[in-house]
């Protein structure tokens, strides 16, 4: 009963999460003021972003030139270095957020309150591409994470409806060995390649990315568009082909076998396992 | 560091992210939880590439951000057919009882 009434608190707690965390990315990513002013901050406004470059991709240049030039144009412009305080909130709030909600999604036993705990890591990843400038990729998550897998995740559960038994793997002595040698390499390969990143802050770090070549705004949905339609045509192409497959692939999966006179076959318990046991 | 929020940050959050994915891979037995920690490390992928794309002011980071997005869609959508396809025959999700193609 306590079990029972605990995990319903901590699903409400984690949709309280996930709501709240929505609001904050829309109020970051709407107002602007945390990290796209500069001229917000206190202090000498060195940091301002070029004029928007005067060469649109006409006729006589070609497409790789336009990127290069692209490429030159995205690098983020010079400055002053200063504090930003609103961002480093931010920052330990989506952080501390995403975490909370991805350990509450490997150690809850109720899979709705995993899958709560997912949204919420979601949308505080959605905030934190929010202050990387991507705002375009943030809506994307939101839309597609948050708003397409999960609900297919939440159906399936409610399909399922079966309560786990044992939500740990159990393994002997060995198994618990191996994995762990396995999982400090894995931490010490992460950590090896993270120390050799540059990660001293300096201020076009801080300061906003300048505009495209062709004008638009730095990881604006045009910007995105453009270089997605421009230099990764046929990677676009080939994901919707991919698509096309997972679609026609799923439902084909996933619908009921039937024979000829179309009885379904093996949806008794334990049909399909016949044959292996 | 602690007001001073640089690249280096947000790789590190994401690092943090996939090595909890992999925990989750590792550790749970059902295998819905097992997936959303597959999405749990893509997403620390994608975390990760976005870092890179603004460090290097290349937009090319964020179209392959969206490729990985879809590429995730596509892979649960297919994934969970599995899983209802399983569930169907055998009334479980343990991926410990799933050993049909061992025997």
């Amino acid at each position: 009963m306590s079990g029972n009434m605990r995990a319903r608190a901590v699903t409400v707690l984690a949709t309280f999460v996930g709501v709240l965390a929505l609001a904050l990315a829309l109020v970051v990513g709407s107002s602007g003021s945390v990290v796209t002013d500069a001229s917000a901050q206190p202090g000498p406004t060195a940091v301002k972003p070029p004029p928007r470059s005067a060469t649109p991709a006409g006729k006589g240049v070609s497409d790789r030139d336009v990127v290069t030039k692209q490429a030159e144009a995205g690098k983020p412009a010079a400055g002053k270095p200063k504090t930003r305080p609103g961002m480093a909130i931010a920052f330990w709030l989506f952080a501390a957020m995403s975490v909370a909600g991805s350990v509450f999604v490997i150690t809850r036993r109720n899979l709705i309150t995993g899958v709560m705990g997912m949204v919420g890591t979601f949308f505080a990843l959605a905030g934190l591409y929010m202050l990387l400038y991507a705002h375009f990729l943030a809506v994307i998550q939101m839309l597609v994470y948050a708003g397409a897998s999960m609900v297919l995740f939440v159906f399936v559960i409610m399909i399922l409806n079966k309560p786990e038994d044992e939500p740990y793997a159990t393994t002997g002595k060995a198994g618990k060995a191996v994995a762990g040698v396995a999982m400090a390499y894995l931490v010490y390969r992460l950590a090896s390649v993270l120390l050799s990143v540059d990660s001293t802050v300096t201020a076009p770090q801080l300061a906003a990315p300048a505009a495209t070549s062709q004008g638009y705004d730095w990881g604006s949905t045009a910007a995105v568009g453009w270089n997605l339609f421009n230099e990764y045509l046929f990677p676009f192409e080939a994901v919707s082909i991919l698509l096309l497959v997972a679609v026609v692939g799923s439902i084909a999966i996933a619908r009921p076998l039937k024979d000829d006179d179309g009885e379904v076959l093996a949806d008794e318990p334990g049909a399909a396992s016949q044959g292996g046991a | 560091m602690l007001m001073n929020i640089g690249y280096g940050h947000f790789l590190v959050l994401a690092a943090l992210l996939f090595a909890i994915g992999t925990a989750g891979v590792l550790l749970r037995k059902n295998v819905l939880i097992i997936m959303m920690s597959i999405e749990l490390m893509l997403n620390a992928a994608n975390l990760t590439i976005l870092t890179f794309a603004r460090m290097h002011g290349d937009l090319g980071g964020h179209s392959f951000a969206m490729v990985v997005i879809a590429v995730a869609a596509a892979e649960v959508a297919v994934g969970l057919a599995i899983v209802v396809a399983i569930f169907r025959g055998r009334r479980h999700v343990d991926v410990d009882k799933m050993n049909i193609l061992k025997h």
